[in-house]
């Protein structure tokens, strides 16, 4: 049963318990070489002009990896958008990830047959997902169902009133929501210092009433702990969860931003020291659970992976006009169906 | 051949600077390989090589200016082979938002150019003329044989032109829409500061002066916004600082004047002129001035009309000191005088105000 001191820290990786679920971590630690993979790729394709603006989750591995192997099919997953990792453990396709970052709407059509079909699309407007969390949190529980809504967030997005609404709501209400705010120092080229004068962002649970815990956001078995401890609370109804995880950002804000210019290179580079892929794989080889050999056949294997989701991605037939309509909207509005004909007139749909 | 374009690198930015190749002609990249690093106005960015292949052409250098959809390199083989981006089909990129006439590399034939005849590209070939940098004279702007054979003579006595880059090509254009704008006059005086003492900071007494200046005439630290001919007086003194650097003229922003002890502006000037000089200066530390100080003098010059730059309202120049005979009871005396000139715009101050401010400051610098 997990346990920690309020506000403190939560760590694993330093002494990690004897009972520890080692297939756990190692299956963990493929799915965050596998995502590192994926996002450095994801930046290639658009500096070569085949992906929109992208946000990379670069040094955000751990924590999206964690959400993903926490959460039952049951729950529901509301993202903000750095969230590749648990996307895809929820079933959504490496290329749908980047068919979503290059324009294409069918990206957010997730596959039916899994759990991401539960799920919420990307968000891209900062903590306006945290109240539709809770609006989903509240029909899970008016609903019965055993089921947890785990919503995301960064650390600027705790600075909006969407989030402190949605926490005391999550308070009064004692909604099944867990909210993992992914402070990696940096909203954009505000830093921590300058967004917030709280303790700790954990620290703002206290006025809603609800639990706030601290965890290392760059320590898998420690973030997996508290999800498991988080998501398990709500599922029984003992209310809501803020989780402050506490990692870095090692990419810079999206590929339209250029961090070396409001960032030291220095701190950059002691944030490198601590990230989490690396911290994982030398834990799991210190505890003879990983090798050199498994390393290289399974970082080939991530390669192809990745390459195989490209080329699914450039080969899609091209988009028809009316999906910016149809993928939109669950029932098309009166108003907007003479728009949807006129497009549908559109020979092959294909764009100028 | 395939060609590899510049991509749209941030959100809509339209052009890009070659800082450095790490590949050349000949050499075999695979799918991922760093191929260059461009600067574009949000971020220096890495560009990867979109596929495998060995590179045949470059087609700009380290420094060039690229737009969106130019080529940036030619792969060996065949049309068509390349992935999504790479086309063979160069489109002009001359539109009302990128009025630039700079073509990059040796691929102005495959530019449609603005109406001339296939003789005349032919011609404009083997001369290495760039029908793209030519204005034609002809019917409707087309280019004619005389256009080509005076751009050509023109090339072969004074050498090419060289596009203006970075910060020069900044300031060109922050000084053209100035010009266009402002309606410039300028009052020129002159002060005794023979009592000064030898060690005087003489930037920093400017900047006192100009403070009282702003005290006595408010109206001299304002925005003015010639399209809604509204303006707007400013209480913080917030002086930009011209900065004289190897790379061209900057501007960062001292703020809040008025109200810095001596000390702490000095350090903040020697703060602002290193970033400058190291180029780490951040954008927004050049924005916001509410007038500006050109202290052109430490290099020499004695008046000028420096140009108002808006929203500013006005800018203060001082020049190089200089000795003249004085009179001090009866006696001759060298008398160090410092000149200083104001120029302000007309459209949102008049000559009274300009008057009283230029008084209060030499007041000041006669302190």
């Amino acid at each position: 049963m997990f346990t920690s001191t309020p506000y403190a820290l939560y760590q694993c990786l330093p002494a990690l318990a004897a009972d520890t679920d080692w297939p756990r971590l190692v299956s963990g630690y493929r799915h965050m070489t596998l995502i590192r993979t994926f996002d450095k790729k994801a930046v290639n394709l658009q500096r070569t002009g085949k992906l929109g603006t992208y946000a990379s989750c670069l040094g955000a591995e751990a924590i999206g990896t964690a959400g993903g192997m926490a959460l039952h099919d049951d729950d529901y997953f509301v993202p903000y958008y750095r969230d590749h990792a648990t996307q895809y453990l929820r079933g959504v396709p490496l290329h749908q990830i980047l068919q979503y970052w290059g324009g294409d709407e069918r990206g957010n059509a997730f596959p039916s047959d899994t759990a991401a079909a539960r799920d919420l699309p990307n968000c891209v407007p900062i903590a306006t997902q945290l109240p539709q969390a809770a609006g989903i949190a509240t029909k899970a529980k008016l609903g019965r169902e055993h089921a947890a809504v785990l919503a995301t967030c960064g650390d600027g997005a705790t600075s909006r009133g969407d989030f402190y609404e949605t926490l005391n709501v999550a308070g009064v209400w004692q909604l099944p929501l867990v909210v993992v705010v992914n402070n990696n120092q940096w909203a954009i080229s505000v830093p921590q210092h300058l967004q917030t004068a709280s303790k700790s962002i954990a620290h703002k649970a206290e006025a809603a009433g609800i639990e706030g815990l601290r965890v290392d956001g760059n320590d898998l078995p420690a973030l997996l702990d508290v999800l498991d401890y988080a998501l398990d609370k709500a599922r029984h109804g003992k209310g809501a969860t803020l989780i402050e995880a506490v990692s870095y950002r090692l990419s810079d804000h999206t590929t339209a931003d250029d961090a070396s210019r409001y960032r030291k290179a220095s701190e950059l580079h002691a944030a490198w020291q601590r990230e989490p892929v690396a911290r994982l794989r030398q834990a799991l080889v210190d505890a003879d659970h990983w090798d050199a050999a498994r390393e290289k056949q399974w970082l080939a294997d991530c390669q192809q992976q990745v390459d195989a989701a490209v080329d699914t991605y450039l080969n899609q037939p091209p988009q028809a006009p009316t999906d910016m309509l149809d993928f939109l909207y669950a029932e098309l509005p009166d108003s907007l169906k003479p728009q949807r004909a006129a497009l549908a007139q559109q020979a092959g749909g294909r764009h100028a | 051949m395939p060609y590899f374009t510049l991509p749209d690198l941030g959100e809509g930015l339209q052009e890009a600077e070659v800082l450095e190749w790490h590949v050349k002609e000949g050499d075999t990249v695979k799918v991922d390989d760093l191929l260059l690093s461009v600067e574009t106005a949000k971020a220096i960015v890495d560009i990867p090589a979109p596929q495998d292949g060995t590179i045949a052409t470059l087609f700009v250098a380290n420094g060039d200016l690229v737009h969106t959809g130019e080529p940036l390199l030619a792969f060996d083989g065949d049309e068509g082979s390349g992935s999504q981006t790479v086309v063979g089909n160069l489109q002009s990129k001359e539109d009302a938002e990128n009025p630039d006439s700079f073509v990059v590399g040796a691929v102005s034939d495959s530019r449609p150019a603005g109406g001339t005849t296939p003789a005349i590209r032919a011609l404009a070939r083997h001369l290495g003329v760039n029908l793209a940098q030519i204005k034609g004279s002809g019917p409707a702007g087309s280019i004619t044989l005389d256009d080509v054979q005076q751009h050509a003579n023109l090339k072969h006595s004074h050498g090419d032109s060289t596009p203006l880059k970075g910060v020069a090509r900044t300031m060109a254009k922050t000084m053209a829409s100035a010009g266009q704008q402002v309606v410039p006059v300028s009052l020129f005086d002159q002060v005794s500061v023979s009592h000064w003492p030898q060690d005087t900071d003489i930037t920093l007494r400017l900047i006192r002066a100009i403070v009282a200046g702003c005290r006595a005439e408010p109206a001299v630290n304002a925005w003015f916004d010639g399209e809604s001919l509204s303006m707007r007086v400013v209480e913080k003194v917030d002086l930009g600082i011209a900065v004289d650097t190897p790379d061209g003229l900057f501007v960062p922003v001292l703020r809040d004047v008025a109200n810095r002890e001596p000390a702490d502006l000095r350090e903040g000037l020697d703060h602002l002129r290193r970033d400058v000089e190291q180029r780490k200066i951040p954008a927004k530390e050049l924005q916001g001035a509410t007038l500006t100080l050109s202290n052109f003098g430490t290099l020499g010059g004695r008046f000028a009309t420096p140009v108002v730059v808006p929203p500013q309202v006005a800018i203060v120049g001082a020049g190089k000191r200089f000795v003249q005979p004085g009179i001090r009871n009866g006696e001759l005396f060298e008398d160090t005088q410092l000149p200083v000139s104001l120029t302000f715009d007309h459209r949102a101050l008049n000559g009274g105000q300009a008057a009283r401010f230029l008084a209060a400051l030499l007041a000041d610098l006669a302190l």
